[in-house]
């Protein structure tokens, strides 16, 4: 088995900062009853801030220093996001704390060697940077432990492993105090200087707590753990480090959560065609906002690229503190043979589509069609661009004798001197046809069509209701 | 006229730079018959491909007289886009008319800055073989965005604009001002290509 392990040293800070802003920024922890700085950002490490002061001195040596109360709830909801895209290179995931192990073993040979994957991985982290801290070893408990002290270690032996861990000092690898003052106290201080003495001697003075951690990290007892899956509906927060006001300052933010998104389906071997945002205010309610896509994807760029189209069209009640992103919808990818030629104009024409419905909305683009029925209001719907049926056999050359533009619904003509009224007088000029139709859904009509033109000469489609005698207009010839 | 000048002059001929008044009537580079043997005479050879037409009528009439055009390009894979038509197409009458609806997309938006930038967005698309706009105001800045659009990507543009606007300076190739007359629609080519339109037009076009 060969456990890869990641390092985020970061992470504690990352859940909080999304907006690319740079300012200075510390977690805090509790340590004895008083807030000390866990671990701070470059910029806070430059004006002097280290980890372990106290928060009031680190306020006072910098008083625009962001501090936030350490997240574990928040840090394990961004673990599981990254467990959720790495999911696609490794079924066996297991956590330490801000580390994630994956047995990349298994997967070696389909992703073409070690260096192979690890590039693959490192072209399409989702964010930048995260995989920094990284080490191959045969023991997941060697690969968490050269990710924190010696990244970039790797180890494909087990022969190799004692060599390479020799160096490394014991409070690395344990936090037990007890044993580390007993250890000190004989002059040991690496994990070397441990594995050269007689085990059971060693082990009768040190208790089974450590050699029990020796065994693992050496790959001698097995190291059951855990493993970790994936949850069937993806759904994300990100907390704003500052708020947001304008629609068009989310797009940053938004990447990392399609990023996380789309590692996520990778991983499932899904693709997405509905996503849900939630953008949260302080007191008001949330935001929502639906973004379709036309065909499934799992493309960032894509779904970003439609995500600031629709920003164009949100309006937001607020000030944005925290954006979600849901997809409870998620489809398995139905992997199509590709084609000859592969931007075809059904692709084109769906990217065509889809730029306009993210801009314009969903409803404002369409295709129209016929519906079998003499009445001309009803005889057409409007329906989705690429799904118009096929018309053959509903037009009949009666249809010729009517106009090509109708009014959504008729429109009630004024009479004057007896004669129907629409910007003037209007002189019929021939009988069009009679309708009798829909008796039997109970919008029953019975007219007479006749066309007409108006004193300027604009020709129009009138008819009368038999029954009442009144005139409508229903169409315009022009 | 010596021989030397004889040969710049062809020269500039060939380069297209002069045109010569006699080939006014004659159908210059690319063009889609209008399917109206008159119009087509007047506005050399009918609507220009890869360009902006402009239509000015009062309440958006015209549309008649791209019945040809529309059942011509309907033939195309390519989407007829109509942008703000001022009344619900008749699907029915338009199949009748041979204008395949299928290849119709309607982009119905509120304001005018969302309807020029969807004729912009189709114009550029590669996807459409027409973009019918109908708008109510729009500045000679953005008529050249549009028009320069058409040109890049060879496609056909056609505004519909109230009749008031006639005067106002545009780059689009040609320019229509149609009326409603005795049943049909007159006609008159206020700009066109490598020419001037003629004495007004009667068409019986009207549906």
């Amino acid at each position: 088995m060969r456990w890869l392990g990641f390092y985020f040293p970061q992470l504690p800070l990352d859940v909080f900062a999304s907006d690319g802003e740079a300012v200075p920024l510390a977690v805090t922890r509790r340590d004895g009853g008083r807030d000390v700085i866990d671990r701070c950002n470059s910029l806070a490490r430059e004006q002097g801030i280290c980890a372990g002061m106290p928060l009031p001195g680190a306020l006072a040596l910098l008083p625009g220093l962001q501090a936030r109360q350490r997240d574990r709830n928040r840090e394990r909801q961004a673990m599981e996001a990254l467990a959720g895209w790495a999911w696609q290179y490794s079924s066996r995931i297991s956590f330490d704390p801000l580390l994630m192990l994956l047995e990349a073993g298994a997967s070696l040979k389909l992703f073409g060697g070690f260096s192979a994957l690890l590039e693959q991985m490192h072209q399409d982290q989702p964010c930048m940077d995260c995989l920094q801290h990284w080490a191959l070893a045969p023991s997941p408990m060697a690969a968490s432990l050269l990710a924190r002290v010696r990244p970039g270690a790797c180890i494909h032996d087990r022969g190799q492993l004692v060599e390479q861990l020799a160096d490394i000092p014991l409070q690395n690898l344990t936090q037990n105090s007890r044993t580390l003052e007993l250890m000190r106290g004989i002059g040991l201080s690496s994990i070397g200087d441990c594995l050269g003495l007689p085990r059971p001697e060693l082990a009768r003075r040190v208790g089974p707590e450590l050699m029990l951690l020796l065994d693992r990290l050496l790959c001698r007892t097995p190291d059951p753990r855990p493993l970790w899956h994936p949850p069937e509906v993806f759904s994300q927060r990100l907390l704003l480090l500052s708020e947001i006001n304008h629609a068009s300052a989310l797009l940053f933010p938004a990447r990392r959560l399609v990023a996380s998104l789309c590692g996520f389906l990778r991983g499932r071997g899904g693709v997405v065609q509905h996503l849900q945002w939630r953008f949260l205010h302080r007191d008001a309610e949330p935001t929502l906002m639906e973004q379709g896509l036309l065909r499934p994807s799992r493309e960032v760029e894509h779904i970003l690229e439609l995500f600031r189209q629709s920003l164009e069209r949100l309006e937001l009640s607020g000030a944005v503190m925290e954006m979600e992103l849901q997809v409870a919808d998620w489809q398995a990818l139905q992997e199509d043979a590709d084609d000859l030629f592969p931007c075809g104009q059904g692709v084109q024409d769906e990217k065509f589509l889809e730029r306009l419905r993210a801009r314009l909305g969903s409803e404002a683009v369409r295709g129209i069609q016929v519906q079998a029925d003499h009445r001309p209001e009803r005889a057409w719907c409007y329906c989705e661009p690429m799904e118009t049926a096929e018309t053959g056999g509903r037009v009949s050359a009666g249809h010729a004798r009517q106009p090509v533009w109708l009014l959504p619904r008729p429109q009630l003509l004024s009479l004057r001197h007896g004669r129907p009224w629409y910007e003037g007088e209007l002189q019929l000029q021939e009988f069009s046809q009679r309708m009798e139709s829909g008796w039997w859904d109970g919008e029953d009509v019975q007219r007479d069509y006749y066309r007409a033109s108006t004193p300027v000469g604009r020709q129009l489609w009138i008819y009368r209701e038999r029954r009442s005698g009144n005139w409508f207009l229903q169409g315009f010839f022009d | 006229m010596n021989a030397e000048a004889r040969t710049g002059l062809a020269a500039l001929l060939r380069q297209g730079v002069i045109w010569r008044g006699s080939s006014a009537g004659r159908a210059s580079a690319a063009v889609i018959s209008s399917g109206f043997p008159l119009l087509d005479e007047q506005t050399g050879g009918g609507w220009p491909r890869g360009a902006l037409s402009e239509i000015f009528s009062p309440q958006g009439l015209g549309f008649s007289l791209l019945l040809p055009l529309l059942a011509e390009l309907g033939r195309q894979q390519q989407w007829l886009t109509w942008v703000n038509p001022p009344h619900v197409p008749y699907v029915p009458a338009l199949e009748a008319r041979q204008v395949n609806t299928a290849r119709v997309l309607l982009v119905k938006v509120r304001d005018t800055e969302q309807s020029l930038w969807a004729a912009e967005q189709a114009l550029r698309s590669g996807n459409c073989s027409l973009v019918l706009l109908w708008v109510e105001r729009v500045s000679a800045a953005r008529i050249r965005r549009l028009q320069l659009a058409a040109e890049e990507n060879d496609c056909m543009g056609i505004l519909f604009r109230p009749l008031q606007q006639r005067r106002q300076a545009s780059m689009a190739a040609l320019r229509l001002q149609v009326t409603p007359a005795g049943g049909g629609l007159q006609v008159q080519v206020l700009k066109r290509r490598a020419g001037w339109g003629g004495k007004p037009l009667y068409l019986s076009c009207a549906g």
